[in-house]
């Protein structure tokens, strides 16, 4: 210990980071609660296009995983990174622009989302310049990790900075992969994947999200809070190390169980169940490090409040990574898929495994560097009682729901009908259950507030130590001990470290989406589907744009009950043209893949205008807008264009001609309008009439029966 | 409602455990191979459930055990006794299942740790060379061959069905069923044989089926929004409750009419007709311009039909076989 070496921890930017987990976490949720409360009361958007259910879904869905989550994971990782290489961070010039640059997409986010302006992706809706903008900042951020690697005084690298570089690399391939798209404008581009090979794509993405920004940055978090916390040595080296390369190399496989029984070719789809059914156990590896963990300290856990945001956050883990796998089985897929199951099930992971483990963290991390104590242990312990009961009324209402809704979709009578034809019957049955969800988000939201005041008086109490004093040898050249654990070797090798994570979370990416790109077989052909007229097209923007996926899926499963419902299930061929796919994964209003032709031209103008005249009780917002604005048909050709490009098969030269043809269309439909009595001046011209020529050429290229 | 809710949840909690695939599809039971892995699909919750059973309560016990423990060192304190290591005097205890348990996670005790500290610390944090619980271990392997058998039974061997046989299946023993169902409560109501009904039960249903299904393009009164004015004499297919039937039954798909004989059923579509038929001349507000031709009922007064009176009796007993339906299943 001769040439001690003295050095400072930046606090700074883990003080900005928390600061900002801590206000998107407030709008993130507030926003949450206010879509929860428009599925029952629809009138709460204010009949404004920006505030619909449609635009701010997403809107709550990214503030709280990018804005919150994301922010948490800064916070944290800023905090122990520093601390667990005895080093500062590498550059506090990347670490602000880091900081900065990750607001500014946040605030990017939060104006175009409710613009309408979106890729329609789930968990990647923003758009192509903020994608580029969050590949760059991301890219600082890997830059400033491996350099303060780099710069380490600890031979070794413990487990929880493990996950952090598997979440890094990981995230840098699911973010770029799944963004492939050719721009049109500032606002719009054309995706470089189209139906089936995008729904893969997407949910290799989406379930990954969950996975490698959800779930191993926080289980980062866990190995380097959970202890400090309680003051224990971790239960199980060997365990971290087995779960940590089991999962990061299981999970990705994983994504194809969002796409049970739909036209994802078979195979897939078994790979995605038996992949997630073997994460149940490395799943549970870091629930049970976590919770072994803190033996011979439970009754630390009674006094201590942030222990015990803790355990309930990993075990909210345990109980949801167990969940996935179960849904993931088909037969239990057939009854929750769509429904508010899906959404109890993530919330269990948001507010019990991030939620807790973010608080839990927050009360440990700000009254030390603010060098204090916190204000109030009684209040901390009053928020998490408040927390875990807002959890329980948040996610049992729900459950019932969707099980209910479920159970009533495939009901069918004795004479072989649906008992529930209807599908409004299934959604007022459940209103209530969403009413209480309202309900236990805001219970929820008031534990924030509780936290929020808590922090307050804390940060008061006490002054920010910017730069904390500390110090440590110098690293030496480093002789392995003998007998030593095999996995020593790469816990001194952080770009092998990379390197291995790398390539075990390629592989199963691989091994899905390439024979899905190359072999034809997975999507057969069918001679009659064609490609979108112009018209079509445009309604097929704006129905992206209003953000309809969120609640209407394009995928009839092949079940009796749904065929009944909607009509031929859905094959695989009739998405060849769909750039981005619209399937969809909830289904708060009816399928539309076969709306087309079902309805006359006046009922589809009568519901957009008052979706109640045509269908009492319904809770789709009204649309008045497209009633109102006229269509842009200056892209037109330009998407066209690109369509082209990309093998759709328009004529040559068509993209001159699309435009005409458009209003040709356009007129057809508007005369068809008038011998209903609907007259307005230039309807031809109007975002609606694009609309219901999308919706009335929605699954009728294959004819059946 | 309700009631029939809570039955169909006890029915699938049923099929959830004994016949899974049958699920997606509504609920029936299937005649396949019964090969080993048939039963282990067929069972897959039973299984699962068991294996999740064994760790919620091995999770469970060891959570109860702790805050024995807790309370073992709490009472010491009390008591002004030295604290006793909570852990020691319990591995001598011999019970099967004690065994059983400590076997299932072989942890070394608190007091032992020293002996499994591997020595390594970061930021203050240690780690310790505790074995990978046996019963998590063998949870994994069970997955993994889970995860092969799958695989091989349903993609390589093909045995197990795909999700399109899948559905025909569950579409021929719908058939079957409705054949059953059909024949229990003897030959149907169709166009040509249906009749108008009178009795106030028969048409209060037609009039909520109308409101449920139909007054969204028709009115609520029936005086016609985007489909036509039912409260005139006009009809565009006919006036007669044949023709009701018939427009009702298959549709009009090119002018927007959906055919509802696969939503309603013709016993339902018969109380329609019936409601409809009583609208006629109520001359409701807003009314939508007649459409179609005039259409005069041959009988004048259509309540006063002399056939109704049988009609309707036979329509109760109708009803009266549906709901005894499923019990006789």
């Amino acid at each position: 210990m001769a040439n001690l070496e003295t050095f400072s921890y930046d606090n700074k930017v883990v003080r900005n980071f928390a600061y900002a987990t801590i206000i998107f976490g407030v709008i993130g949720m507030l926003v949450g609660i206010t879509a929860a409360l428009q599925l029952v009361y629809p009138s709460l958007n204010f009949g404004l296009a920006e505030t619909s259910f449609g635009r701010i879904r997403p809107l709550h869905t990214n503030a709280v995983i990018f804005a919150f989550v994301g922010n948490g994971i800064f916070t944290g990782v800023y905090y122990s990174l520093q601390r667990l290489l005895k080093t500062r961070m590498y550059s506090d010039v990347l670490s602000s622009i880091h900081f900065w640059g990750w607001q500014i997409i946040i605030l990017a986010a939060a104006i175009t989302l409710p613009l309408g302006m979106t890729s329609s992706h789930e968990y990647a809706e923003l758009i192509w310049p903020i994608d580029i903008a969050i590949a760059i900042v991301w890219i600082v951020f890997g830059i400033n990790m491996f350099g303060t690697l780099i710069k380490r005084r600890e031979q070794h690298i413990y487990v929880a900075i493990w996950f952090y570089i598997a979440t890094w690399i990981t995230v840098t391939v699911l973010h770029i992969f799944n963004n492939i798209q050719i721009p049109v404008s500032m606002s719009y581009a054309v995706n470089a994947f189209a139906g089936v090979q995008d729904a893969l794509v997407q949910w290799w993405y989406g379930h990954n999200a969950v996975a490698f920004f959800l779930t191993t940055p926080y289980l980062g978090l866990m190995y380097y809070f959970l202890p400090k916390a309680a003051n224990r040595p971790v239960y199980s080296y060997k365990l971290s190390i087995i779960h940590f390369w089991s999962l990061i190399f299981l999970y990705i496989w994983a994504g194809p169980h969002h796409l049970l029984y739909t036209s994802l070719p078979d195979w897939a789809q078994s790979l995605g169940t038996v992949f997630s059914i073997m994460l149940i156990a490395p799943s549970w590896g870091g629930m049970l490090n976590g919770l072994l963990t803190l033996r011979g300290v439970w009754d630390k856990v009674r006094t201590d409040p942030i222990l015990k945001f803790f355990v309930i956050a990993v075990t909210a883990y345990g109980m949801a990574t167990l969940e996935g796998p179960l849904l993931s089985v088909k037969s239990l897929n057939a009854i929750t898929h769509y429904t508010d199951w899906t959404v109890a099930h993530v919330h269990i992971g948001a507010l019990g495994w991030n939620g807790m483990l973010t608080f839990g963290m927050l009360y440990w991390l700000l009254p030390r560097i603010y060098g204090t104590k916190l204000y109030s242990v009684k209040l901390a312990n009053t928020h998490f009682w408040i927390g875990t009961l807002g959890i329980l009324f948040y996610a049992i209402p729900l459950y019932w729901a969707g099980w209910t809704q479920s159970l009533m979709w495939k009901q069918f009578t004795p004479d072989g009908l649906l008992q529930y034809g209807n599908f409004l019957e299934t959604v007022t049955q459940i209103l209530p259950m969403y009413l209480i969800r309202a309900i236990g988000g805001t219970i929820y939201f008031i534990g924030v507030i509780v936290m929020i005041y808590n922090l307050y008086k804390t940060v008061q109490s006490g002054h920010l130590i910017a730069n904390q004093e500390a110090s440590a040898p110098a690293l030496e050249k480093y002789i392995p001990e003998k007998n030593e654990h095999w996995h020593r070797w790469i816990e001194r090798k952080p770009i092998q470290m990379l390197f291995w994570s790398a390539i075990v979370i390629l592989i199963g990416g691989i091994i899905e989406i390439i024979p899905m790109m190359m072999i034809d077989e997975n999507v057969p052909k069918i001679a009659s589907v064609k490609p979108y007229t112009p018209l079509e097209l445009e309604g097929r923007d704006i129905y992206i744009r209003e953000g309809c996926v969120n609640c209407h899926s394009q995928m009839i499963r092949p079940f009796r009950s749904e065929t009944e419902r909607y009509g031929e299930y859905s094959k695989s061929g009739e998405f060849i043209y769909d750039r981005p796919f619209l399937w969809g994964s909830k289904r708060t209003g009816p399928d539309l893949h076969r709306i087309g032709g079902k309805y006359p031209d006046s009922w589809h103008y009568n519901h957009m205008l008052d979706p109640t005249s045509m269908s009492p009780g319904s809770i789709m917002p009204p649309y008045p807008w497209l009633l109102e604005d006229d269509l842009n048909t200056s892209y037109t050709p330009a998407k066209i264009r690109i369509l082209q490009s990309l093998g759709t098969p328009y004529p040559d030269g068509y993209a001159e001609k699309a435009v005409e043809d458009l209003k040709n269309q356009a007129k057809k439909i508007a005369s068809n309008l008038a011998k209903d009595k609907i007259k307005q001046d230039n309807l031809e011209n109007k975002e609606i009439i694009a609309v219901i020529a999308y919706l009335q050429r929605l699954g009728t290229d294959i004819k059946v029966k | 409602m309700m009631k029939k809710l809570s039955f169909t949840i006890m029915l699938y909690i049923g099929t959830l455990i004994w016949g899974a695939d049958a699920f997606g599809q509504g609920s029936s039971q299937q005649d396949l191979s019964s090969t080993i892995l048939t039963f282990i699909y067929n069972n897959i919750f039973v299984l699962l459930s068991l294996a999740v059973l064994v760790g919620v309560v091995s999770i469970a016990l060891k959570l109860i055990w702790a805050f024995i423990d807790m309370q073992k060192v709490k009472l010491a304190d009390q008591i002004g006794a030295i604290s006793v290591e909570p852990s020691s005097g319990r591995g001598e205890s011999t019970s099967f299942l004690r065994r059983l348990y400590d076997k299932a996670w072989n942890m070394a005790p608190v007091s032992k740790e020293e002996n499994i500290d591997l020595g390594h610390e970061y930021d203050g944090i240690r780690e310790l060379d505790n074995s990978l619980p046996p019963w998590w271990l063998w949870m994994f392997y069970g997955t993994i061959i889970f995860a092969g058998a799958y695989i091989w039974y349903y993609n390589v061997s093909n045995n197990g069905p795909n999700q399109l046989q899948e559905y025909e299946i569950a579409m021929e023993v719908a058939e079957l069923q409705k054949t059953k169902s059909l024949s229990i409560q003897g030959n149907k109501v169709d166009e040509n044989t249906v009749t108008a009904l009178t009795d106030e039960a028969s048409i209060t249903e037609g009039k909520d089926l109308y409101i449920t299904n139909c007054a969204a393009c028709h009115g609520q009164l029936g005086e016609g929004t985007v489909g036509p004015n039912f409260t005139d004499k006009y009809w565009i297919h006919g006036g007669s409750v044949n023709d009701i039937f018939k427009t009702i039954k298959y549709g009009v798909p090119d002018k927007g009419m959906v055919s509802w004989k696969d939503l309603l059923g013709s016993s339902a579509i018969q109380k329609v007709s019936s409601y409809i038929l009583t609208l006629q001349g109520t001359n409701p507000p807003n009314q939508k311009e007649k459409q179609g031709e005039l259409y005069e009922p041959k009988v004048v007064e259509p309540e006063a039909a002399p056939k109704t009176d049988e009609a309707s009796p036979k329509a109760e007993e109708g009803t009266k076989t549906e709901t005894d339906a499923p019990k006789s299943k």
